[in-house]
């Protein structure tokens, strides 16, 4: 991301239109909602407090922390992505292809994980012209590129499973630094990288007005559907990354490596404070939803509540976190739809 | 892996209208009735339909299908369906509105039980030889139709108790186990489930210190796994899984948290718990081999459309049968790693070989 400080004048007179006292808000009210969740297990659960926990609990989030940073970016837009769990499939497959495997003669390496976050940069790419060039909502061309993403895996799939045998990436999963493993530093790398982009690029400045106000923006000179699709772009990088993580702890490539996350972030996010109306929150917001997540599912287990019972369970307390997170702000949120 | 969907009441009845159309279409062709007729063998259609190609088990399926079809001089045409049972109906419709529908033999994996019936009414009407796989519902039943030759599936809580007792085995008939398992409201996680209770109430030296779902899916079983040993930490002796995708998340966690001392058995037999047996980082797993799944339904339509077998002389028990699984373990494994389907047991002769015995209600 060359493009940087020369400020986007325009854009910042559109921010300054919006009053920061409810992010602020919102951030505390989805703090206090994880805080809640943590005293609550702790009390019922010995086990959660342990540092051994804490340790496991941070590697479970780091895959979702990747794609929920990814997704942050589609969702300032006021845009939405379904092609989460397409692109992971892909770019899963790809990766393990890529690097040393049981069934290509490929060893890449580096550049093998390097060429699968580029093939999720692309999908994302391809949602992104999509939706800008053709004018088509986000969520139907999103909706198509995640078919594509599935085929392509499936055909990259074959009929056998390519197991990794990179050691340097399966040390992603493994190899431990003060006992958190590769992937949760990786993950907090690619947080910072991910705030970065959105604080200081324009891509990530834009994306906020562009959410805030297209019509605005658009009228102010920004090229927004160029802007957009970068933005879209970025956010599959991201899922390449998420899948890149995913298929080192998984062991190989897998076409279902991404069951689930593409909700998972959504809910992260919104928890968090990034609204589907665009425009507010952002990736340091959404890591409070990712945390929300992943102690709820955590406690969930070990607070000992039975497994017929945790679907339920899992979705009340998430209803009501969304609720207890959007409680302060809602009145700016106007039209619900 | 197997895992029956949800109910489509709506989409049944439509159906379930399409199929009394198709009959009435057949009826009028006047070729609708073929009984005691033959087909030239080059005028069978061979097709296997199954949900998608993303998984090992399926994809051996259909590869098993081609070799027999390959076998007869003939070509097997591919169906998948992503899980989503209105498209499975919708492409039963299609195959069967076509012409020469009498010689065409379909070897379907129904995605449900409640989607076997529709399947069944619209091949027995427009005349098409039909055996169907895993899932229907109790009370349909082949001997009751010329057309639907067989239904194959196998004794999950047998195969849920084998492993359980392989594990225990291994485990030196004592400490604690965790039990992952499938998608709660199918029967297949159900059966499996309650042939590791059967196993656990005959070893008291084994508890069971947690069981959870993972819903058959392998992310979830790693980050599932990884909980637990947390909470029950060096307690932990043995991993049941209700599949083996299941089974090798969990052996993804262990060993992100370095323990080398759990054993862990699974089901499907996907090639890399094979391989994973062979080396000796998983104790067993149980195959309903997939590739012979895939040639016998056409084996036993093929052989019916050239009139070497009658369905309606097959003895009833046989027409709805559990198939011989196999408990695959270290013993074992190597011959199960490079398997290649014997084409002896798709002859007309030996088709119902496999047959283990009724299913039971």
């Amino acid at each position: 991301m060359s493009a940087s400080s020369e400020g986007p004048t325009a854009v910042a007179r559109v921010r300054e239109r919006r009053p920061r006292g409810a992010d602020v808000v919102h951030a505390y009210a989805s703090l206090a909602a994880l805080f809640a969740m943590v005293v609550v297990f702790s009390a019922l659960s010995p086990q959660f407090r342990s540092v051994d926990n804490l340790t496991s609990m941070v590697d479970s989030a780091a895959v979702l922390a990747v794609v929920t940073v990814g997704i942050t970016f589609v969702l300032m837009l006021g845009a939405i992505d379904l092609s989460v769990e397409g692109v992971i499939a892909a770019c899963s497959l790809a990766v393990a292809l890529l690097v040393a495997n049981t069934r290509t003669g490929f060893d890449l390496g580096v550049a093998g994980v390097g060429l699968a976050i580029l093939l999720g940069a692309g999908f994302g790419l391809l949602s992104g012209l999509l939706s800008t060039l053709l004018r088509i909502p986000s969520f139907m061309t999103t909706l198509g590129v995640y078919a594509i993403g599935l085929g392509v895996a499936t055909l990259l799939f074959a009929g056998v499973r390519p197991v990794v045998e990179d050691p340097w990436l399966n040390g992603w999963a493994s190899d431990r630094f003060l006992g958190l493993t590769l992937a949760s530093y990786i993950a907090a790398g690619a947080v910072l990288v991910g705030w970065l982009i959105q604080r200081y690029t324009r891509v990530g400045r834009y994306a906020f007005a562009i959410g805030g106000a297209e019509d605005i923006t658009r009228l102010s000179g920004v090229p927004v559907a160029r802007y957009k699709a970068i933005a879209f772009a970025v956010a599959g990088a991201f899922y390449g990354l998420g899948a890149v993580m995913a298929t080192s702890q998984l062991g190989s490539g897998v076409v279902e490596a991404g069951t689930g996350l593409n909700f998972a972030a959504i809910a992260a996010a919104v928890i968090g404070g990034t609204m589907l109306a665009g425009g507010r929150g952002g990736v340091l917001q959404s890591m409070i939803g990712v945390l929300v997540l992943t102690v709820l599912l955590n406690g969930l287990i070990l607070a000992g509540v039975s497994p017929y019972a945790q679907r339920a369970v899992h979705g009340v307390i998430v209803v009501a976190a969304v609720v207890a997170a959007t409680w302060p702000v809602r009145h700016r949120l106007g039209v619900v739809k | 892996m197997r895992r029956p969907k949800r109910h489509r009441r709506s989409v049944l009845a439509c159906v379930a209208a399409g199929g009394f159309l198709l009959s009435g279409c057949a009826g009028e062709a006047g070729g609708g009735t073929t009984d005691g007729a033959t087909c030239d063998p080059e005028e069978i259609k061979l097709i296997g339909q199954v949900r998608n190609q993303t998984n090992p088990y399926e994809a051996a399926w259909l590869s098993g299908g081609d070799e027999y079809a390959e076998s007869v001089g003939l070509e097997q045409e591919h169906l998948t369906y992503d899980g989503d049972s209105q498209r499975q109906q919708e492409q039963i419709r299609q195959v069967l509105a076509g012409s020469g529908v009498e010689c065409t033999v379909l070897n379907v994996l129904p995605n449900g039980d409640s989607d076997t019936a529709p399947i069944v009414a619209a091949a027995d009407s427009a005349g098409a030889l039909l055996v169907t796989h895993w899932n229907k519902p109790a009370d349909l039943n082949p001997h009751d139709f010329d057309r639907w030759i067989a239904h194959i599936t196998y004794d999950d809580e047998k195969s849920g108790y084998q492993i359980s007792k392989a594990l225990f085995d291994d485990m030196g008939g004592s400490g604690g186990i965790i039990a992952l398992q499938g998608i709660l409201d199918t029967s297949a996680a159900q059966n499996r489930f309650a042939g590791l209770q059967k196993a656990l109430g005959e070893t008291p030296g084994v508890e069971l210190l947690d069981d959870q779902t993972a819903n058959f899916d392998r992310a979830e079983a790693l980050s599932v796994t990884r909980t637990l040993l947390t909470a029950h930490g060096e307690h932990v002796r043995g991993i049941w899984a209700a599949n083996d995708d299941m089974a090798l998340g969990a052996m993804q966690a262990l060993e992100a948290v370095g323990r080398d001392d759990v054993k862990v058995v699974g089901i499907d037999a996907v090639p890399e718990a094979i391989a994973a047996i062979q080396d000796g980082t998983m104790t067993a797993t149980v195959s309903s081999d997939g590739p012979w799944q895939g040639g016998i339904g056409l084996a036993m339509g093929y052989c019916a459309a050239t009139g070497e077998l009658d369905p309606t002389a097959v003895e009833d028990e046989n027409r709805a049968f559990y198939a011989q699984h196999f408990l695959i373990d270290e013993s074992n494994a190597a011959e199960f790693a490079d398997r290649e389907l014997d084409m002896s047991d798709f002859e007309c002769a030996n088709l119902f070989n496999r047959a283990t015995g009724p299913i039971a209600e």
